[in-house]
Order: C-alpha cells, then sequence, then structure tokens
C-alpha cells in the first residue's frame, strides 16, 4: 500500500518536473504543447477507489497549474478526465482481467492501449484546450492547438507507456 | 437522515467530483485574467436577464391595475367621442351634406347665372325680377335656384331681364318629395312668414319625422330631382282630413337673396311641346 503511494508519488513529481522543466517550453509549430501528466491517471490498475484517482488527478493538476500557471485549468481537467477513468478501464478491459489489472499494451493489446489512452488524452486535452479558450470565437485556433497537443500528448503517453512496460517485463523475466 | 447518509455513501464519487471541479473552477476564475472577465461578463449579463425577468413578472402582475385604468379612462373617451360626434353631424348636416347632394344634382345641367334686379316678399304674390333674359338663353318655365335651395320658375322673359314667380307667390305649386322616401305633394304659400311654405297632399299612410328633408321630386321638366326646398317644421291635416299638410321650413331666405342660377334642362322644351299635345287631346 505505502509502495504503491510512493511510487504513485514518484510519477507525480516526475511527471510535474518534466512539465515544469521541458515541455511547457514546447511549442510545435507555434501550436502544439503536451500535456504528458495526464499519464498518471493512465497507471491506476482496474479496482482502484475513484475518489483516491480523482484526488491524485486534481492534486496532479493543480501542481502543473502552479508551474504551468494556468490556475484551475489543468486541475479541472485531470479531475474529469479521473472520473471517466475507472468506467473507460472497466469497459475496455478484457473480460477474463484480473480484478487490480493496470492496463498496459501487455494486458490491453497494442491498439487497446491506444485506444484507451487516446480516448482519456482526448477528454482531458478537449476539457483543458476548452477550458483555456473559454470560447469558441477562434475556433480554427482553438482546433489546431488542441488536436495537435492531443497528438503530441498521446504519442508522449504511449512512449512513457512502452519505457515502462519494457521495463516492468525485464523485472518480470 | 439516514436515506440522505446512505444517498451521500452511494454517490460519494459524485460529490468529490462535484466539489474538486467547483474548487477549480473557482481558481480558474479567480487567478486568470481573461477567464475572470468572461466570468464577470457572464455573471453580468445572467444577473441582468434575471431583474428584467423579474421585471417583466412584476409588470405583468400589476396589469390587472392598468387595466382598470385604461377601461375607464376607455369609457371617459368613448362618451367624449359620441358627443363630438353628434356636434359634428349638428354643424355639418345643414350645409356640408347638402351642398354635397345639391351639387350632385345640378352637376351637368347648365346654369345660367343672374342677379336679382327687384324683390318683394310682403306682398301675397311676389314677383322677383333678374338681369338675364331670352338673350341669355333663358325662356319661360325654366327652374331657378340659389347657393342654398329653390327660388321659383321663370314666369315671362324679355331680350335682357326675366321675371320670376318666386316659391313666395300663392300661384306656385312645385312638386317635392320627401328625402329618402317616394311620398311627394304639392309645395305651396299661403302668405305669411316668408320662411315658411306648406306641402299638401302627403298620403296618411306616409311615415316621416319632424327635420326630414323636403327636395323636388323631379316629376316635371322644370326642376331635375334632389334639390334642396328646406325640412318639415310641423306636420298637420289637409283641409279634406284625407292627407298631411306639413309645414315646410324653406332654405331660401328670399329677404336677403342676390345671385341665382337658372336651370336649362337640354330636352326641357321638347317635353314641354309634347306635354301640350296631350293636353290639347284630353280637352277634345
Amino acid at each position: 500500500m505505502l509502495i504503491t503511494f510512493l511510487q504513485r508519488t514518484l510519477w507525480l513529481v516526475a511527471l510535474v518536473a518534466a512539465q515544469m522543466m521541458v515541455f511547457n517550453y514546447v511549442h510545435l509549430f507555434g501550436y502544439a504543447t503536451p500535456l504528458p501528466y495526464v499519464y498518471l491517471l493512465l497507471i491506476f490498475p482496474l479496482g482502484t477507489a475513484r475518489w483516491s484517482i480523482m484526488l491524485w488527478g486534481f492534486v496532479c493538476g493543480l501542481l502543473c497549474d502552479f508551474v504551468s500557471l494556468t490556475m484551475g485549468i489543468g486541475a479541472a481537467s485531470m479531475t474529469l478526465a479521473a472520473f471517466v477513468q475507472p468506467l473507460l478501464l472497466k469497459y475496455m478491459a478484457p473480460k477474463d482481467a484480473v480484478d487490480n489489472m493496470q492496463a498496459s499494451f501487455h494486458e490491453l493489446s497494442f491498439w487497446g492501449y491506444v485506444r484507451y489512452s487516446g480516448i482519456l488524452t482526448f477528454i482531458f486535452s478537449a476539457t483543458y484546450f476548452l477550458l483555456l479558450s473559454s470560447s469558441f470565437f477562434h475556433l480554427y485556433d482553438f482546433t489546431i492547438a488542441f488536436t495537435s497537443s492531443w497528438i503530441l500528448t498521446l504519442i508522449l503517453c504511449l512512449a512513457i507507456e512502452r519505457v515502462r512496460g519494457g521495463k516492468h517485463h525485464a523485472k518480470e523475466s | 437522515m439516514r436515506a440522505l447518509l446512505d444517498f451521500i455513501a452511494k454517490y460519494y464519487h459524485w460529490l468529490i467530483f462535484v466539489v474538486l471541479e467547483g474548487v477549480s473552477l473557482m481558481l480558474l476564475f479567480q487567478f486568470n485574467r481573461y477567464q475572470h472577465s468572461l466570468w464577470i461578463t457572464a455573471l453580468t449579463e445572467m444577473v441582468s436577464k434575471v431583474q428584467a425577468a423579474e421585471a417583466e413578472a412584476l409588470r405583468y402582475l400589476t396589469l390587472g391595475r392598468a387595466n382598470e385604468q385604461l377601461t375607464r379612462r376607455n369609457i371617459i373617451l368613448e362618451y367624449n367621442l359620441e358627443q363630438a360626434t353628434r356636434q359634428i353631424a349638428i354643424l355639418t348636416h345643414d350645409s356640408t351634406g347638402t351642398e354635397r347632394i345639391q351639387a350632385e344634382r345640378i352637376n351637368g345641367l347648365e346654369l345660367i347665372p343672374a342677379k336679382i334686379v327687384t324683390n318683394s316678399i310682403k306682398r301675397r304674390d311676389n314677383l322677383i325680377t333678374i338681369d338675364a333674359g331670352e338673350a341669355d338663353g333663358i325662356h319661360e318655365e325654366m327652374g331657378v335656384v340659389c347657393g342654398t335651395g329653390l327660388v321659383g320658375i321663370v314666369y315671362r322673359t324679355s331680350k335682357h331681364f326675366s321675371v320670376i314667380l318666386p316659391l313666395l307667390n300663392s300661384h306656385s305649386h312645385i312638386s317635392c318629395r320627401l328625402r329618402g322616401s317616394e311620398y311627394f305633394g304639392h309645395l305651396t304659400w299661403d302668405g305669411g312668414n316668408p320662411l315658411f311654405a306648406q306641402l299638401d297632399d302627403i298620403p296618411r299612410h306616409a311615415r316621416f319625422n319632424i327635420g326630414d328633408i323636403v327636395e323636388t321630386s323631379g316629376f316635371s321638366s322644370v326642376f331635375p330631382p334632389g334639390i334642396f326646398v328646406g325640412k318639415v317644421d310641423a306636420i298637420g291635416n289637409s283641409d279634406d282630413g284625407l292627407s298631411y299638410k306639413l309645414r315646410v321650413h324653406l332654405a331660401t331666405d328670399f329677404a336677403t337673396l342676390q345671385d341665382v342660377c337658372v336651370v336649362a334642362q337640354q330636352f326641357q322644351p321638347e317635353v314641354q311641346e309634347l306635354e301640350q299635345q296631350s293636353d290639347s287631346l284630353i280637352a277634345l
């Protein structure tokens, strides 16, 4: 329990630090800003209490807001994505999945994990950029920024999962 | 209470979600200038709409009193309108309407203007002389009218003057009728007041009122129908009691008469010749 908590805390600190020091300075083509801290929600296994995921998501989003000067936007987006995550994972998990199954390429298959992480990052990115623009007056800019950031975030999440999953399999073997 | 606790225990994640989202949005609108201004704008608009709806509702609730005041005001205005309509009817009935009808009646006729040379109203058989005669196209048995109504019939003519047999003459008998009905009689004057004449031979079954208009009937070649003569002033019986004898307030004031017009009808000579021939046959 404690190890799990420390592991999640470590992930939280690492993702926030990466966002603060690296990804906040990335603006591909002037539009795409990656927000890979949403990956924190992807590591919660099946059966995790909903309130717990929401609290982790809220704290992570709030910390990123502090370092990104986007107060409230990340927290609200992460909370919504965290609210959806258990339902989504339950829906995407195979029928014979164990109670504490953790989403990965191995458990959900490659495309299954892409769909799972794609939907979750889509919900997060859409909420984030919607709150950021707070209107549809600049629909073109909104669409470009949201789509490019979503794709970039998804790619980074998949890359992190690939690295993490690879290490996990190496440990198991 | 227990049900409430059970409900919260069952849906506590919803409660947490709402609280966390609420905190996030509060931070969003509090610390982001753009979103803050949007929030203030939206809030102001919302408050304005609520206030407008409240004002509208209050106006609706006070409509009953406004309706009562409007009804009272409407009654007063209706009464004033009725009074004004009556006044207008009284003021325009004898002049505008009558002149218009008379203008319509004499439209299409040839009118020969003339001025009064001599006039009298005190005798039993009065006569009027005008300054137009045969040279102006006037001949005997032509009708004479003035601006307000009937005057008489041309009696004698010379080259430049004519003598008229006016209504104020005991030998004058002009066929007249009551406007709006087909009952007719003969207009005569029995002396006395020059403002009044008598309309004889109105049948007993005729329906009319005091104030009804008397006009020419058109049953002769002298006057066209519809020339204004006067109004019924009093109702009486004829000497034999078989018909009504009406006193008519004449429209023409003979005491102040100055300008007249002689009415020249297109087929008058032809009609008169035919009538004379018919009279000759009856005499045989």
